[in-house]
């Protein structure tokens, strides 16, 4: 190792010391001033890191897909199986719901409810997740440019995979609904009793401020309540594990299992217009696949 | 040169860390090569360098991050100002020394992430600790003390010093 014994470097070191003070000083003062500054060189930026980010994240969704292809193959067969009973299951369970669909739409129509339109969605792939360990967060390839504004919802067929809390021109950081940082509005679809879904440090979600005479159970399905934030009614958050109910309490509390497990998830839907909102592209109904 | 050399480094680190280290993590904790990055760059550069390095390869990861922007230039920027400060003055650095410093300053910036948390408990606070930045404090440390290695065997680097 070759070292240079430099005899200018007091300038170089004052500099430093000068900028990174200046910097810190800025950062206190100015947050805000500092944090729109550097958005307007977000979108070029995000551009430019997008082209070896997408090159990268294919070549890595191609080495998976082989993997899953011809490697990961184990327990297939008892895999198949599970899924034909399931599947036998879900049509019993299929028929009954068509059954309850129709009823409904009779009904809806006799109180002349007002028609909702569905929601518009974006269709997006994931291609990273968060740069730091200390944030439960997917990167999504589609950015500003595409349409995606901070605090839209995001989610899969399945139920709710989070909020989008950063975009860049070309891609955009979703904070998972299992991360301590992201809140949304629940509300338990059985009792419909409402509370607040937040994720926990151990990578699940918590049902907080269910109402102390809710008769909740294990089991129960927590879903959008639909009142507050980029999520419209009725999509799935995850399933009541554990029931946390303390004495003197004013309000109990549930533990989650989280229906969408983010750390799989591939592709998504970002919402962009929640339900009842105007819709100029294409509806949700058929990026959701619904027959 | 330098300067291509240093586009293509944060060109590259954000796909490195955000698509292909999360395959490679030890119980979901992976390393913070932009730390360590600035580190070297502080390192074998000097202190301005590594300050304006650890800068730019804060703004672009926090851009693929949920975690907030000063945080990110901050540790990212104080760790190259600080390991081209801390370099100048030792006349031997080795891999474990270079190791040792750096899991204390990953220990740092994570200690300083942790306490921006809003609504941590101190039992949350020490899980966090245990389960998250020390983990990641070692890691980081390994694979510092491990790159400094392969570029001191392998490349004759020049490192700043004073007299």
């Amino acid at each position: 190792m070759w070292m240079a014994h430099s005899r200018s470097s007091y300038s170089a070191r004052r500099l430093a010391l000068a900028c990174f003070a200046l910097l810190l000083v800025a950062l206190f003062l100015l947050p805000g001033q500092i944090q729109g500054l550097l958005q307007y060189l977000d979108e070029p930026v995000g551009h430019v890191v997008r082209v070896p980010l997408e090159t990268i994240a294919s070549i890595d969704a191609r080495i998976a897909d082989r993997w899953e292809q011809y490697v990961a193959l184990q327990g297939v067969r008892e895999e198949n199986q599970q899924l034909r009973k399931e599947i036998e299951w879900l049509r019993g369970q299929h028929s009954q719901m068509r059954e309850s669909a129709a009823a409904t739409e009779r009904l809806t129509a006799l109180l002349q409810f007002k028609e909702q339109a569905l929601p518009t969605m974006i269709a997006a792939q994931v291609i990273g997740r968060d740069a730091t360990n200390r944030y439960r967060a997917i990167i999504l390839n589609k950015g500003e440019s595409d349409g995606i504004k901070a605090d839209m919802g995001v989610i899969t067929p399945t139920g709710v995979v989070g909020r989008v809390v950063k975009t860049t021109g070309a891609s955009s950081v979703v904070l998972s609904v299992t991360d301590p940082n992201n809140a949304i509005a629940g509300l338990i679809q059985r009792t419909r009793d409402e509370g607040i879904a937040e994720g926990t440090q151990q990578g699940l979600a918590q049902l907080k401020y269910i109402p102390l005479l809710s008769t909740l159970r294990e089991g129960d399905r927590v879903v959008t309540s639909g009142l507050v934030g980029g999520f419209p009614r009725g999509l799935v958050i995850g399933t009541i594990t554990r029931i946390d109910k303390q004495e003197g309490a004013l309000f109990q509390s549930a533990e989650l299992m989280p229906e969408v497990d983010v750390g799989r998830v591939e592709e998504v839907l970002v919402i962009q217009t929640s339900y009842g909102q105007s819709t100029k592209a294409g509806t949700g109904a058929d990026l959701l696949g619904k027959p | 040169m330098k300067f291509l050399l240093y586009l293509i480094l944060i060109l590259l680190l954000v796909p490195l860390q955000t698509t292909l280290l999360p395959h490679l993590s030890v119980w979901n904790i992976k390393p913070d090569l932009g730390l360590v990055a600035a580190a070297l760059a502080g390192l074998f550069a000097g202190e301005l360098e590594g300050l304006l390095v650890g800068l730019a390869i804060g703004w672009v990861l926090s851009l693929y991050s949920a975690g907030e922007l000063w945080l990110s230039l901050l540790t990212n920027g104080g760790a190259g100002l600080l390991a081209g400060y801390l370099g100048r003055q030792v006349s031997q650095v080795t891999s474990i020394s270079l190791g040792v410093g750096l899991l204390l300053l990953s220990l740092a910036s994570g200690l300083i992430a942790a306490m921006n948390f809003k609504h941590l408990d101190v039992s949350q606070m020490w899980w966090m600790i245990e389960s998250i930045i020390l983990p990641e404090a070692c890691i980081d440390g390994a694979v510092g003390a491990g790159l400094y290695w392969l570029l001191s065997q392998r490349f004759h680097i020049t490192r700043m010093r004073t007299e």
